[in-house]
């Protein structure tokens, strides 16, 4: 039984997982929060979908005898569609962007001799399978793609050949940036290494906005990519974020400041050597400012560490918090005693506390704190920490050093993959 | 005052020559223009962006019984909020219009998408049919 919000996707993945006519009821949106007269109701009522009595349904589904579709076996391979298209080229923009190919605005349409270009970028062959991707794994079947099929998204994107590796590693990465979650979830990516500068991308004033091709191409390369390699973003289908997230459209790029960051790059931190390149995936809630945080106008060096804790009070223990700050503020951060980022990551994760009786009140927030043996003798005062680990919370640096401001990211580190494999 | 006519086009930064030639380049690209557009608006090739899915093999459903009544039916939640209490519901509703009707409540192992062998093990076992809850 699903609520009628969930229908095609129930259709759906039930024909994937091989079973097209799985007998399915529905019921009103949503159970979650009603009463249990409003859920009773809802089973004398009628299934929202077929219009007939539930309850009649569901005895029906489970004692009609089978039809001799709904017996059959074997094995079919869904189409994705020609391996071409031919038309004008007003038109194929059109045909993209109604056949849920793009993010909604134009591409850069995929010629042989764009693509063929782009393939220059990656000594890798063009049928090499990269790997898969998926919605949501265990939920949706994953689709398996190549290096070709991924510079055809690079050349939709308007990368350039020299970028292909930075996108290749992101693919491989396996991390979609479109989840299917009623969340909304976002993704980020952290570039280290020489690339950055050979490429020149934006590490300084406006590194995570509309400042530079490289950034912008590489961050939506990673859309298109989900969409069309992974079958994400489906709206109603394999995409259900209730509102969606500003950050899918180019997801966050950041560009590490290593040259002005007084820190071990990130990258070094995860064991890569530093002239490694190497992007290293999030994911999460999103990201948001930090400006007005508690202690930031305190004189003469402000208490940024005073504002981190502030700024990191809305956020969910489900996922692990990111500390992006520009590189005045981890100079001011070092003048404070923090000399690298795993002390401050160990501050911030030791007083990052709330009490029971907050977290009892929040969604995903006290996580396994409040779970288990150790939670019974737990009181409504006691402090308890927001996550369990300083793994959780991860420092990055980058910005132009026109102010002392950073942002705030909701979001866990997954895993790192190099850059250089893909060259 | 008479202005020499290759004064007056130097003065507007333009040879006589330019002038001639850009009077031909124009009627030119007219022609060029006409003959495309009698042609129709050219075509070109693009490639598929889509990735590799899965094959899919058909699973047939499970016969049906012929009837539910004197049957155990396992109501089955996969954790998602408010499934258990929905479930429950299900079961008073069988217990006054199909009293005959045994219900068992069973909770999935895991997260959402997990399988949960044990459980299905247990229902082939001791249940006649499965009424799962999947949300939301």
């Amino acid at each position: 039984m699903v609520t009628i919000a969930f229908k095609d996707l129930a259709l759906t993945n039930a024909a994937k997982k091989g079973m097209p006519l799985e007998r399915i009821c529905f019921t009103p949106h949503p159970i979650w929060g009603k009463s249990e007269a409003e859920m009773y109701a809802y089973l004398e009522g009628n299934d929202p979908v077929r219009g007939i009595p539930l309850m009649k349904e569901v005895v029906d589904a489970l004692t009609k005898p089978l039809t001799d579709d709904e017996k059959k076996t074997g094995v079919t391979t869904p189409s994705v569609g020609p391996p071409t298209y031919v038309d004008t080229a007003d038109n194929l923009q059109k045909y993209y962007m109604d056949n849920g190919m793009t993010d909604f605005m134009p591409i850069i349409l995929p010629t042989q001799e764009k693509v063929d270009a782009m393939l220059k970028g990656s000594s890798h062959h063009p049928d090499e399978v990269v790997g898969q991707l998926t919605p949501a794994r265990g939920a949706f079947p994953a689709w398996q793609f190549t290096v070709k099929q991924v510079a055809i998204n690079a050349v939709m994107a308007g990368a350039e050949p020299e970028y292909l590796p930075i996108i290749l590693a992101i693919a491989a990465s396996e991390l979609p940036s479109l989840s299917s979650s009623t969340n909304s979830f976002a993704t980020a990516a952290i570039i280290n290494g020489p690339i950055r500068d050979k490429l020149n991308m934006n590490y300084g004033i406006g590194a995570m906005g509309p400042f530079n091709q490289v950034n912008a191409s590489v961050g939506r390369a990673w859309t298109l990519l989900s969409k069309n390699l992974g079958n994400c973003g489906l709206p109603g289908e394999t995409y259900l974020g209730t509102q969606g997230n500003v950050v899918e459209f180019n997801n966050l790029i950041i560009v590490e400041n290593e040259k002005d960051s007084p820190w071990t790059p990130f990258h070094v931190q995860k064991g890569f050597k530093p002239d490694e390149n190497v992007v290293s995936v999030f994911f999460g809630y999103g990201i948001s400012q930090g400006q007005g945080g508690k202690g930031s106008a305190i004189k003469p060096v402000p208490q940024f560490d005073q504002g981190l804790l502030y700024n990191f009070t809305p956020l969910t223990s489900i996922f692990g918090a990111v500390a992006v700050l520009d590189p005045l503020v981890a100079k001011d951060l070092v003048e404070l005693g923090y000399e690298t980022k795993e002390k401050l990551s160990e501050w911030l994760q030791k007083n990052a506390t709330l009490t029971v009786r907050d977290a009892r009140t929040m969604l995903f927030t006290g996580g396994a704190a409040l779970r288990g043996p150790q939670a019974a003798g737990l009181k409504d005062d006691d402090l308890i920490p927001r996550w369990p680990s300083t793994a959780l919370i991860n420092v990055v640096v980058v910005g132009g050093q026109t102010n002392p401001y950073y942002q705030v990211a909701n979001m866990s580190y997954s895993k790192s993959v190099s850059i250089d494999k893909w060259m | 005052m008479k202005i020499n006519r290759r004064t007056l086009l130097s003065l507007l930064g333009v040879a006589p020559t330019a002038l001639i030639s850009s009077a031909a380049g124009s009627e030119q690209l007219k022609n060029k223009k006409k003959i495309a557009e009698a042609a129709g608006p050219t075509k070109i090739e693009t490639l598929n962006p889509r990735g590799i899915p899965p094959a899919i093999t058909l699973v047939p459903l499970a016969p049906r019984l012929a009837s539910i009544e004197g049957k155990t039916i396992y109501l089955v939640s996969d954790g998602f909020p408010g499934a258990d209490t929905f479930l429950n519901q299900i079961s008073i509703w069988f217990k006054k219009n199909m009293p005959s009707v045994a219900t068992v409540f069973r909770l999935k192992a895991g997260g959402f998408a997990d399988d949960d062998p044990k459980l299905w093990a247990e229902i082939k076992d001791k249940g006649n049919a499965v009424i799962m809850a999947i949300g939301h």
